[in-house]
Formats: structure tokens, C-alpha cells, sequence
């Protein structure tokens, strides 16, 4: 680097530094401001550019030069073209390679050394962010992959919906006019036969309804629905819930068909409902179903 | 404002300076009290604004910087980890030997961050890296994970160097370097920053506008009436009309 011929040369201007330095404390409070920003447009003019004086308290600091790369670890990177500091993404991006290219490089260094480098899966030691905020990371992280999933999956239900919708129309369709041509089919039947004077025996006509699919029923399999169930498999749909079972319970002590005529009784909930008080006279029929 | 102190993800060297407000002489005592080669020290005005002063501490240079920018390592989009003591790989970008004061600056950056080799809190795996780079004349400062999927855990084939990722452990912030001591928290200017104001100053210029516009208005009523009082109205024909 060269410093050490500057060191013997300094001595003499150490002293012309002390005279700078008066004048640039007032200096820096008048530079002018264009746009008002953090950042000066027009660099003042009076500030302190001591070369010597850096180079020299460099020299003093540095670390002797022959010092293995081991001990300095460090990688210096190009970098390649001028980055917007405005820019977010491509700022972050220029770090990213520079740090990739800089790892490269120095792990390429670190092999040939033979030195052990990356971290074994079963070293477990302290690390720099507790489990606990790790955890929470990981939550977060999660949660943000089950929105994005979920929104997904909304959209994905709401084609299929449309989608389905549109297929039911065009089954009910179907379904209608199949059932037309039946009807049909049976009319020309009848007429034809009434024609033909209930003769025959049915051997040549067309009976095209007959073609012994139309009491099967569709082959579907619905699940938990036995063939002789009659509530078209809805009556068991597993237990009601917590709430459906207070309303029942509501439902059939007071509702259409509720319990069987105690509302006049003189029961314990009922001296005390002042409500009706039009109502009065119980009957004494002790009869209480509980 | 966030106060870093606590967060300095190198767990190296004893920095465990605390000092508030003094500066100077006695900071420099508790370096050697703890004897320390150098010093971060954070300072945080008004609640708005922090400065980092990084000084070598028997005699050498300081350099006070304002910080910008600061995410600490508690964001949880920050999701890398590494452990604690492993030794930094610290890449700098090439602008650093551009100038003498940003090669000053290197010097006492790799001293600074870079743990020393036998030092006994320091772990054995390489598994982060620093990076440093100046953009538009401030240096910023990432920490990176390293995460190279690998099998075994010795060799590392050279397919696995090229699937290697890079997961931000943070924290980060951004320096503007404002000054350069000759001296530690002290001492002769080397340089200024010729760019640098004062988030002060700036702030009072952000609220300069607002002061005029009372002003304005003020002389803008006195205007008024002064013509008002230069071309009297002439006098209204209807306004007796409705008096009786």
C-alpha cells in the first residue's frame, strides 16, 4: 500500500490540520440547500478533505499485511453497474449477489484451506434468534401461505360453482325432455294400440320405454341411504348441533304440537311469570312431565 | 426509535459500553477499563434520530455516522438464523478503495465486525455473511444466512455451491458517515462529509413553508384594507331604501 514512506512525511502537517479544523465548524452551517432534501445538491466547499491525515491514521490502524486471509475473512466484490438507492428491489437484489458471489468465493478459499465451513446437521448450539421468535416466524410464514391457499382455493370454488351451475341447468334440461319423449312414447303406444283393437300381443310394436331401463333408478350410489328410505337419505346427518338442540327443545315444549296442554299449570316456573296475568288458574294436575 | 444496542447479533468481543450522554474522555476509559481495542457507540437524540460513533480506542480514529433505515432483527420477515459466535464473512463492495476515507472506513469496519479468530466465544462454521456496500456515498450493511443444501456434512460438491441461498438474518441500517476524528471520539477533523445535513436543519425546513403562510396572510389583511381605505366605494343609492 505504500503508507509507510507517507509516515515519515506527516509530521509536518499535522499542525496545518489544527488551522483547518477552526474554520470548517463554522463552514458546515452555511452550505446552502437546493431541494431541501438529505442530501446536499452542491457539496460545500470548505469541508474537510484531509488525505494524508486518513491515510496516515489507517496506516497506524491497519493490521500488518501478511496476515492470512483467515483471519480477515473478507471477499471484495465488483459491483457491476450503479444501483438507484431509490429502487428497493434491485438495491436489495445488488446485497444479494454481492453476497453470493462473496460467499462463493470465499467457500472456494475456505475448501481449499480444508477448513470445515458449513454447519454439520447435528451441531446444535446457541443461535443468534432465540426458538421462541423462530417459532413465531414460522407461524407467520405459515399463515401467509394458508391466506394465499385459501384465496386460491375461493376463486377455484366460485368457477366450479358457476361451472356447476351451469351443468345443473343443462341436466334439469335433459331430464325434462326425456321425460316429454316418455310421455310421448306411451301416447303413440296407446293410440297405436287403441288403433290396432287390443289384438295383438304386443310382440311387434316399438315399445321403446320398455327397453327395461326406466324403473331403474339412477345407478349413483348415494352413501348412508338404504333402498328403502324414504326421506331421500337426509333424515341421519349426524348429531345437530349444540344450538339446533335448545331450539328443538324450545320447538317441542312450546311449538306447533308441543307438550300436551300443561300450559295452565301452576308449576314453579309459572308463579313467579307475571307476564300473562290475565292467565291465571292453574288446574291441579300434578301431572308434570319433566 | 429503535435502540440497537442490544441487538448486535455479534456476540465477539465484550462491547458492553452503556454510557449515556458523555462522551470523550469517558468513554475512552471504560474501552480500557474492558480492554477493548474499539467501540460502537450508539446515540439516539430526541428520540428521532441515532448516531453510531465507531472508534478505534487507544488513540485512534472515530468516525460518527447517522443512521437510517433500521430494521432490527425482530421483523419476522427477517427469517434467516445462524448461530451465535460463528465467525462473519464480510464481502465489501470494490467502491470501498476509491477513496482514502472509504479505505479508512474498511479497515475499521473488518476490525470492528470481523471476530477474531481464537476468540473463545466465537463457534467453528462459517454460516454468515456481512455485507457491506456504498450506494449513493452511504455504506449499507446486511447480514445474510448462508443455507447450502448438502448431504454430507464434510464434503461440499460443487453442485451444492451453486444451490446456494441466502436468507436474511438482518438487522440492517444504513450509515451515513458525517465525520472522520483523527482522534478517538476526538480530536482533529480528518473529513466531512460535504453532502451531509443535519436532520435538524431538515426538519426545519420542512416547517418553513408553514410559518410563511401566517405570515402571508397577515399581509395580505393589511393590503386590503390599505386599498380599501385608497379607492372609497362609492356610496350605495339603495341604502336608505329600506331604512324608514
Amino acid at each position: 500500500m505504500g503508507i509507510s514512506d507517507r509516515e515519515v512525511s506527516l509530521s509536518d502537517e499535522d499542525e496545518l490540520q489544527e488551522d483547518q479544523v477552526n474554520e470548517d465548524y463554522e463552514s458546515e452551517s452555511e452550505s446552502e440547500l437546493e431541494d431541501g432534501d438529505v442530501k446536499l445538491s452542491e457539496p460545500s466547499k470548505d469541508s474537510v478533505y484531509d488525505t494524508e491525515g486518513l491515510l496516515d491514521k489507517l496506516g497506524d490502524i491497519s493490521w500488518p499485511q501478511n496476515l492470512p486471509w483467515i483471519d480477515k475473512l473478507t471477499v471484495d466484490i465488483d459491483q457491476a453497474q450503479e444501483v438507484d438507492v431509490n429502487d428497493d428491489l434491485a438495491r436489495e437484489l445488488a446485497f444479494y449477489t454481492q453476497a453470493l458471489e462473496g460467499t462463493r468465493q470465499a467457500f472456494e478459499k475456505l475448501q481449499k484451506m480444508e477448513v470445515p465451513f458449513l454447519r454439520p446437521p447435528d451441531y446444535y448450539a446457541e443461535m443468534v434468534k432465540s426458538d421462541s421468535h423462530m417459532e413465531k416466524v414460522k407461524g407467520r410464514l405459515l399463515a401467509e401461505k394458508r391466506k394465499i391457499e385459501e384465496a386460491e382455493e375461493r376463486k377455484k370454488a366460485r368457477e366450479a360453482k358457476k361451472l356447476a351451475k351451469e351443468v345443473q341447468a343443462q341436466k334439469q334440461k335433459e331430464r325434462a325432455k326425456q321425460k316429454k319423449e316418455e310421455i310421448e312414447v306411451v301416447k303413440k303406444w296407446r293410440k297405436q294400440r287403441q288403433q290396432s283393437g287390443f289384438s295383438d300381443k304386443g310382440n311387434d310394436l316399438p315399445l321403446d320405454f320398455e327397453d327395461g331401463k326406466s324403473f331403474e333408478r339412477s345407478s349413483k350410489k348415494r352413501p348412508g341411504v338404504s333402498p328403502g328410505d324414504r326421506s331421500g337419505g337426509k333424515a341421519w346427518q349426524g348429531g345437530k348441533k349444540g344450538k339446533m338442540k335448545k331450539r328443538d327443545f324450545r320447538d317441542s315444549k312450546f311449538g306447533f304440537g308441543g307438550k300436551k296442554g300443561m300450559k295452565k299449570q301452576n308449576t314453579a316456573e309459572t308463579t313467579n311469570d307475571f307476564r300473562d296475568s290475565n292467565k291465571g288458574g292453574a288446574s291441579g294436575n300434578k301431572k308434570r312431565k319433566r | 426509535m429503535l435502540n440497537m444496542v442490544s441487538l448486535l447479533p455479534h456476540c465477539k468481543k465484550d462491547n458492553k459500553v452503556e454510557s449515556k450522554e458523555i462522551k470523550g474522555a469517558t468513554l475512552n476509559e471504560l474501552v480500557e477499563l474492558r480492554n477493548c481495542s474499539s467501540c460502537l457507540f450508539f446515540e439516539c437524540r430526541k428520540h428521532k434520530d441515532l448516531y453510531l460513533w465507531m472508534a478505534k480506542c487507544p488513540n485512534g480514529p472515530s468516525v460518527k455516522f447517522l443512521v437510517n433505515a433500521v430494521h432490527t432483527m425482530e421483523e419476522l420477515k427477517l427469517t434467516g438464523n445462524h448461530l451465535r459466535g460463528s465467525r462473519p464473512l464480510l464481502t465489501f463492495s470494490t467502491n470501498f478503495d476509491n477513496n482514502a476515507h472509504w479505505k479508512l472506513l474498511k479497515e475499521m469496519i473488518i476490525q470492528i465486525f470481523g471476530t477474531p479468530k481464537g476468540h473463545q466465544k466465537s463457534k467453528p462454521y462459517h454460516d454468515h455473511v456481512f455485507v457491506f456496500s456504498i450506494v449513493d456515498d452511504h455504506i449499507w450493511f446486511r447480514n445474510y444466512q448462508i443455507s447450502v443444501p448438502h448431504n454430507e456434512s464434510d464434503k461440499v460438491s460443487r453442485g451444492s455451491l451453486e444451490k446456494m441461498t441466502l436468507v436474511e438474518v438482518g438487522p440492517r441500517f444504513c450509515l451515513n458517515p458525517i465525520k472522520i476524528f483523527g482522534g478517538s471520539f476526538g480530536g482533529p477533523t480528518l473529513y466531512e462529509n460535504p453532502f451531509y445535513v443535519s436532520p435538524n436543519q431538515i426538519r426545519a425546513l420542512e416547517r418553513k413553508p408553514k410559518v410563511n403562510t401566517f405570515a402571508k396572510k397577515v399581509k395580505a389583511k393589511t393590503r386590503r384594507k390599505m386599498h380599501e381605505l385608497s379607492n372609497p366605494l362609492e356610496p350605495d343609492e339603495f341604502a336608505d331604501m329600506w331604512k324608514e
